[in-house]
């Protein structure tokens, strides 16, 4: 109405005519009735219906990063499709009323700021929002907030990162940043402490280092070459952590040390050095180094073979020359082959090269090739190879004497077995310069060759020889491993392969039927049995009694035969051997039955008589023999000592 | 015979070592850098400020953890903190509550404030100690803080006494106090209302032990770093 002053408003809804209803006064003034109409509102969304109230809205945390104000942010509720408005609503600890957001702006959409002004602390805020929109409103649930446990610092500023040289001259990082603008250290109102992390650019994992309170650090390990990338980050002293800061970087340079160049000039021209003098050194001594290097492959040639002899055609005359007379090699051939088996273990016990010393038993020359054949020398394994490599190795073959059985030995035999004791941790057989050291298998094995028959030494040579290299691994191994407890039985057994060997060759040969063999010779030991032969091989004795003297008596060792003496291998005896102790009477060996020992063996009476019978026939010779052999025998104390029974059985005479 | 002997002799020397422990007054103390009352020795200001700071710190890092801890078991869902509104006993001494407040305060008045305080915790810590164990299945952290909480601020109070010595040897003048009167309600048979007890005092404490932290850092940079730390 003109008059009046309030407009009648109206809101249409898909009209387009809309009847006007006037009261009859003010009707005459319809002509200057004024009439707006507002623009049709476009709805966004299609809905019929009308707007619905907010959502409820969430407040997602408030934060201070100083203790001297503080933030809220909400979250943004579905607003229905209308423009909403948030108001937020605190009331302070121990007043009654709310107030509103003081800044809704300063912290960004959604948020409200409290300045200092409406900061308290130790005070429990209760805040909540309200989000509104022209169809309602919704209210949050409260959210307590005490600033005093809300404090995140912002990130420390102006990191910095400088190279500097230590006094000692060593290059370290020194990283210097400032604490966040708005926080107040210098009063003590807020106490930061930092943490520092460092990696080089190409790294995966940074370090972390806690600072503590203070703002510069200092870094020492550091690689030369690398960029380094680096950030800070602090918290208040009951805070929480803040963002890290930006990362900054640096490059290490290269460290060249003069330090390192020298050591490797010096280096270089030391090594220089060494190698002229070397290389003059051998111009000196004439040593070519390239035949050193390498060897010129030996043409094939047998020692006294002459080639030219050979395209002469002159077989005799090449045969002789190598000291045989037809082929195969007769028995003549045993002084070339014994001539370099030799044993030697000590300059001054010349234990009998060959036929060349006076021994005793001279005639027992071809005995000792025949116990010499039982030194398996793995160099010396053919006839033809003996001349060449067993200059090395000095064999006493007169050690090796004494293969019959009847015939005592004494001899060197006993010596050298004496000598030969298991301790020789040296298992090439070939080489005995070892002082002292031989192996017990000598013995036995210079007996068990001993009872060959001369006529076949040559074939026993060459088999107990291929045997014994065959096996020389295999006693080496044994010898390692049984040094100490069994040693008798490697000679046994040793001796047992050679004869082994031997009855293969010459059956009617008589040798120990049964020895005792380790597992892993058993394959080279046929529990062959053969007739005991006449020709008395050398055999092992087992000690039948001890006297009060500690004299042994000993008897043979049994054989299947029963034709020389009735003896039979006891099963299961071991063969015994006695540890000389001392030597009484120049003469007379005493002996300590060793602890193993089974026991003394009871014989029956046939041993006895045939013990009885060895005795008688051996009485002359024992004699002689045990006359010299005391001063052949070395005795050694301690450790063990074995030696050949047969080499003192005088001593009970 | 001998045994006899050995027993007396061991009577003898349990005797001995009894006797000495109260001669000495206290179990096993280390003996003072400084002797009371001898002036050429002092441990300085700044070292007695350093000490209290750490323990000031340590004692609000315990309250701290032990109020979480109990919130997290017993208080969940219960609305406590609704109810928890002015019901701290020392609230009748006015504190600054900001830093404005903090600065401008006198740093006399500032330490009385702070010995106030440290003095009406004093029994609430002791009721805490022996209450806080008849709580059902109370954790043993619980427990152990708590008597830790004790004994720390016994501590405090007599580093602080020493510091009130150095800088106002005729004392402080109105010494402030508020008693606690909190104990029957830590004594409820209701076991939501004990709970709520115990609620608000740990709430109360975590509050204060802040309080007294903060203050003692500023008058530490205030007094010996003269505002420059």
């Amino acid at each position: 109405v003109q008059s009046g002053s309030k407009w009648a408003t109206a809101a249409q809804h898909h009209a387009y005519f809309y009847p006007l209803l006037f009261s009859s006064e003010s009707f005459s003034n319809l002509s200057t009735l004024p009439l707006e109409m507002s623009s049709p509102k476009l709805n966004t969304g299609f809905q019929e219906r009308s707007g619905q109230p907010p959502g409820k809205p969430e407040l997602i945390k408030c934060r201070s990063p100083e203790k001297e104000t503080f933030s809220c942010w909400w979250k943004p509720v579905s607003d229905g499709g209308l423009p909403t408005n948030y108001t937020l609503f605190y009331n302070n600890e121990g007043e009654e009323s709310f107030y509103e957001c003081p800044d809704y702006t300063t912290a960004g959409p959604n948020s409200c700021y409290f300045d200092k002004k409406h900061t308290s602390l130790w005070t429990i805020y209760n805040i909540t929002i309200k989000a509104t929109n022209e169809m309602g409103s919704n209210i949050s649930e409260p959210h307590y907030v005490d600033v005093t446990y809300i404090v995140q610092p912002n990130p420390p500023v102006n990191l910095s990162l400088a190279l500097n040289k230590h006094t000692d001259g060593k290059l370290y990082l020194l990283m210097n940043w400032s604490s966040p603008p708005l926080a107040d250290v210098r009063s003590g109102w807020l106490t930061l402490e930092y943490e520092l992390r460092l990696k080089p650019e190409e790294g995966e994992e940074w370090e972390t280092i806690f600072v503590g309170q203070r703002t510069k650090y200092k870094v020492f390990s550091l690689i030369p070459g690398e960029k380094y990338i680096a950030q800070v980050r602090c918290k208040s002293d009951h805070g929480e952590w803040s963002k890290w800061s930006s990362e900054s970087y640096i490059h290490l340079p290269k460290e060249f040390r003069l330090k390192d160049m020298m050591v490797w000039v010096f280096v270089a021209v030391l090594s220089s050095v060494i190698c002229l003098i070397m290389i003059w050194m051998m111009g000196l001594k004439g040593i070519n180094m390239v035949a050193c290097i390498l060897p010129p492959v030996p043409g094939p040639k047998i020692k006294g073979l002459d080639a030219h002899l050979l395209e002469a055609g002159k077989n005799e005359e090449l045969l002789s020359a190598l000291g045989c007379q037809g082929f195969p090699p007769t028995s003549d051939c045993e002084d070339l082959l014994v001539e370099f088996l030799e044993i030697d273990d000590s300059e001054d016990q010349q234990l009998m090269p060959n036929h060349e010393k006076g021994h005793p038993n001279k005639n027992l020359k071809s005995g000792n090739k025949e116990t010499d054949s039982d030194s398996g020398r793995g160099s010396c394994d053919s006839p033809s190879l003996l001349l060449e490599k067993c200059k090395e190795s000095r064999i006493p073959p007169a050690e090796f004497q004494t293969p019959d059985f009847s015939e005592t030995q004494v001899k060197a035999a006993g010596k050298s077995s004496q000598e030969t004791q298991n301790r020789d941790p040296e298992l090439k057989l070939p080489d005995f310069n070892s002082d002292g050291v031989k192996s017990s298998t000598w013995p036995g094995t210079q007996l068990a060759s001993s009872q060959i028959p001369k006529g076949s030494y040559h074939n026993i040579v060459e088999v107990c020889k291929v045997a014994f290299s065959a096996m020389n691994v295999n006693v080496s191994a044994i010898r390692m491993g049984n040094e100490e407890k069994h040693p008798s039985k490697y000679s046994k057994n040793i001796e047992t392969i050679c004869e082994g060997e031997m009855t293969q060759r010459r059956k009617g040969e008589s040798f120990h039927s049964k020895a005792k063999a380790d597992q892993a010779l058993q394959w080279l030991l046929p529990n062959e049995k053969s007739p005991f032969l006449s020709d008395k091989p050398m055999d092992y004795v087992e000690i039948h009694k001890v006297n009060q003297n500690g004299a042994l008596a000993v008897l043979p060792k049994q054989k299947e035969n029963s034709d020389k003496t009735e003896i039979y291998p006891i099963p299961g005896t071991t063969k015994e051997y006695a540890k000389v102790t001392r030597v009484v009477d120049n003469n007379v060996l005493v002996l300590m039955p060793e602890s193993r020992v089974q026991g003394m063996p009871v014989f029956q009476e046939p041993p006895k008589e045939s013990a009885q019978s060895l005795h008688q026939s051996q009485a002359e010779k024992n004699m002689s023999y045990c006359l010299t052999a005391p001063s052949e025998f070395r005795l050694q104390t301690g450790g063990l000592e074995y030696m050949d029974p047969n080499s003192f059985m005088c001593s009970f005479k | 015979m001998s045994t006899a002997g050995a027993t007396l002799a061991g009577l003898l020397l349990v005797i001995l070592l009894v006797s000495n422990m109260f001669l000495s007054k206290k179990g096993v103390t280390s003996s003072p850098i400084c002797p009371n009352g001898s002036i050429s020795c002092q441990v300085s200001l700044g070292d007695l400020f350093d000490r209290a700071v750490k323990l000031s710190h340590y004692i609000h890092s315990l309250s701290s953890e032990m109020f979480n801890e109990f919130d997290e078991r017993y208080a969940q869902g219960r609305g406590f903190i609704t109810k928890a509104i002015n019901s701290c006993h020392t609230s009748s001494l006015t504190t600054p509550e900001d830093k404005e407040q903090a600065q401008q305060i006198h740093h006399e008045d500032l330490l009385n404030l702070v010995m106030g305080v440290l003095n009406s915790w004093n029994d609430p810590l002791l009721h805490l100690v022996s209450e806080v164990q008849t709580i059902k299945e109370a954790p043993d952290t619980i427990l152990w803080k708590a008597v830790e909480i004790e004994e720390q601020n016994k501590r405090l109070l007599e580093g602080m006494e020493k510091i009130v010595g150095r800088l106002h040897p005729g004392g402080l003048g109105n010494e402030l106090y508020s008693r606690w009167s909190g104990l029957p309600s830590l004594q409820l048979p209701d076991e939501d209302s004990r709970l709520f007890a115990f609620y608000n005092l740990l709430h109360c404490l975590r509050r204060d032990s802040h309080k007294i932290d903060n203050y003692l850092k500023l008058l530490k940079c205030r007094l010996i770093h003269d505002s420059n730390c």
